[in-house]
């Protein structure tokens, strides 16, 4: 059952019943329901993706000031070249990566801790990761205000760096220990007799193994930050610090007639994370993208 | 899956499976490789505990010392006690936005565990181009809500908005989704559903990939009906796995921020205020510290309760 908590990637399609035993269970009354059930599948997926069909297709069509008739690129042209879009994209990749970087690297090693550790301190640490996780972010919000005020670091991209980290460190170095725990001991005591310290060990044969949960981890913490929007608002104040968050939002409010620009933005900013997820879907690990968002 | 990648961070820690520990190192190599690890481990977790300690430690004492303080955002004022709580807890705001809080937690768990469900069990079924949906279905998740947010205010917010002009047309009168206090709860709600729903599909579906299909084979014979093959194989099978997304889903909901305030700003006349909605709204708009870092509290100890009741359920799961 737990399995559920984190299902790796070499174990079978993480989203996907295995196909065998799907089509041991399928009866023949099964089988002359299936395009019955794919028209109720469409129906229903097409619904869902109203929303986000909308987007796409105001993105690209001509705007109340335009001449231009069918589909056209010119509303991304104008975000681009009469907004502060490019500032904003630039700012939203500059503080995403930073934050996928600096979590993978601070919840590797921690991770490794946590799932070889055997110390009452070590399952303490665990503990404590995982309840701050699901505090609201609003409660320290006001405090780390105050204090990246005094320390220049309100309406600056590495405050706000900073603070993806910290809200991201707790379930990512969850999701590494996980990952690490599939890991067999047996190949890490094999090193250290070769005379292979502890460090070596998780570096060369622990972390060299560790691609897939990386990636997992990476993609959460990319989907945290790209999307964030609540540490946003409260501490980004001038418009060239903006992320593509508070841009889509100000031009939004600003511009609320203008609907095709606002949506060609819009575009810009939902591209990256369904490129990210379509193409790393499986290193998904559902449990663990699970305790992630609580902060969403 | 097999028993190694079944454990939890939690079964791990406890059981303990650090270098030289496991029971075939002789004990001297496993002394010696002990005190090199606890040495080593004390470096590779010192950057994440004093990141803990900058980014939550710090900031939730500075919190307990504001929530007991009066003053502002830049200067924090004299020791007022509880009061900043009584204040808090007398203040209809804080009870209606409490109220709303607990309908939209309700709401968000379960709409989104229903529908969820009901597609997590269509998927498994074999459906031409099935993969293919199931991604397909997780993009309401995927996109940032930022925009999905924009997104929706595009089809509900005006009369003349595509949903409204649809129910003008069919002659159901014209709905003001997001202007009246009911219906832009509703809205909101809808929107929460539509957001989660995929979480809860992605974990069911896993839960149900796990269910060993010769159970239904069996069933099936002895002549389970379909709905008693559900009620009383699938639903008790994957019964741990949805209460551990129950609360999961409680968590995402009680903190949620974005999903009301970028559809509503938690008006109209407050009617979908929640709970983070108002701490946010009384700090930064109002500017009153105490009593917004005294609501974010009183949330913080409900979610540690919440918290703690998951975490057992999650190292129950991993004993099993």
């Amino acid at each position: 059952m737990s399995a559920v908590l984190h299902a790796h990637p070499e174990s079978g399609p993480t989203l996907g019943v295995d196909a065998g035993k799907r089509r041991r269970v399928l009866s023949e009354a099964g089988q002359r329901g299936r395009w019955w059930r794919f028209a109720a599948i469409l129906i229903i997926t097409g619904i869902v993706l109203v929303p986000i069909m909308v987007t796409i297709l105001l993105a690209f069509t001509p705007g109340p000031n335009s001449t231009a008739t069918g589909l056209t690129f010119e509303n991304l042209g104008n975000v681009f070249s009469k907004t502060l879009a490019a500032t904003w994209l630039k700012n939203s990749l500059i503080t995403t990566l930073s934050t996928v970087v600096v979590s993978v690297a601070v919840a590797a090693p921690a991770g490794y801790v946590l799932s070889r550790g055997r110390s009452k301190a070590v399952s303490g640490y665990s503990l404590l990761l995982f309840v701050m996780q699901s505090l609201p972010i609003i409660t320290s919000v006001v405090p780390l205000f105050i204090l990246f005020a005094g320390m220049g670091l309100v309406d600056n991209l590495l405050g706000l760096t900073i603070i993806y980290v910290g809200s991201t460190m707790t379930v990512a170095t969850w999701m590494m220990a996980a990952y690490f725990d599939s890991i067999p001991i047996s190949l890490e005591e094999a090193s250290w007799i070769d005379g292979c310290s502890v460090f070596g060990s998780f570096t060369k044969v622990v972390l060299r193994n560790s691609l897939p949960g990386v990636l997992s981890t990476a993609i959460f913490a990319f989907l945290l930050a790209w999307n964030d929007y609540l540490v946003a608002i409260v501490f980004l104040r001038s418009n060239e610090i903006f992320t593509l968050a508070m841009g889509v939002q100000s031009f939004f409010q600003q511009n609320a007639t203008d609907w095709t620009s606002v949506m060609a933005l819009a575009v810009v900013m939902m591209l990256p994370p369904v490129i990210v997820f379509a193409t790393l879907n499986k290193y998904f690990s559902v449990g663990g993208i699970g305790g992630s968002l609580a902060g969403r | 899956m097999s028993s190694t990648t079944t454990q939890s961070g939690l079964s791990r820690a406890r059981r303990g499976l650090a270098p030289g520990g496991s029971g075939s190192a002789p004990g001297k190599r496993r002394s010696k490789l002990s005190a090199q690890a606890t040495k080593t481990f004390f470096w590779l977790l010192l950057p994440s505990v004093v990141l803990l300690v900058l980014i939550h430690g710090y900031p939730l004492i500075y919190a307990a010392v504001q929530a007991t303080h009066d003053g502002d955002l830049l200067q924090t004022g004299n020791f007022v006690g509880a009061q900043n709580f009584a204040t808090v807890l007398s203040s209809p705001a804080f009870w209606k936005a409490a109220q709303f809080t607990l309908w939209f937690t309700i709401v968000g768990v379960f709409g989104s565990w229903l529908v969820g469900l009901g597609l997590a069990l269509l998927l498994r079924t074999r459906i031409p181009a099935g993969n293919t949906f199931k991604v397909l279905l997780l993009l309401p998740w995927v996109v940032p809500v930022v925009v999905s947010s924009t997104a929706w205010n595009w089809l509900v917010a005006t009369p003349d908005s595509l949903v409204p002009s649809l129910f003008r047309n069919l002659g159901l009168g014209t709905p003001l989704f997001l202007a009246d206090p009911t219906l832009a709860s509703v809205t909101v709600m809808v929107f929460k559903v539509w957001v989660s729903f995929p979480f809860m599909m992605m974990m069911i579906s896993a839960a149900l990939a796990s269910v060993d299909s010769t159970v239904y084979e069996a069933a099936s014979m002895d002549g389970a009906s379909r709905w008693q093959q559900f009620s009383q194989i699938t639903l008790p099978l994957i019964a741990r796995s949805n209460y551990i997304s129950w609360i999961l889903m409680t968590i995402f909901c009680v903190n949620d921020f974005p999903t009301i305030y970028l559809l509503t700003g938690g008006g109209p006349v407050n009617a979908t205020t929640s709970l983070v909605v108002l701490a946010y709204r009384t700090v930064f708009q109002d500017f009153a510290t105490g009593p917004g870092v005294a609501i974010a509290f009183l949330m913080t100890m409900t979610l540690v309760v919440i918290s703690v009741i998951l975490y057992r359920q999650i190292r129950k799961s991993s004993v099993e």
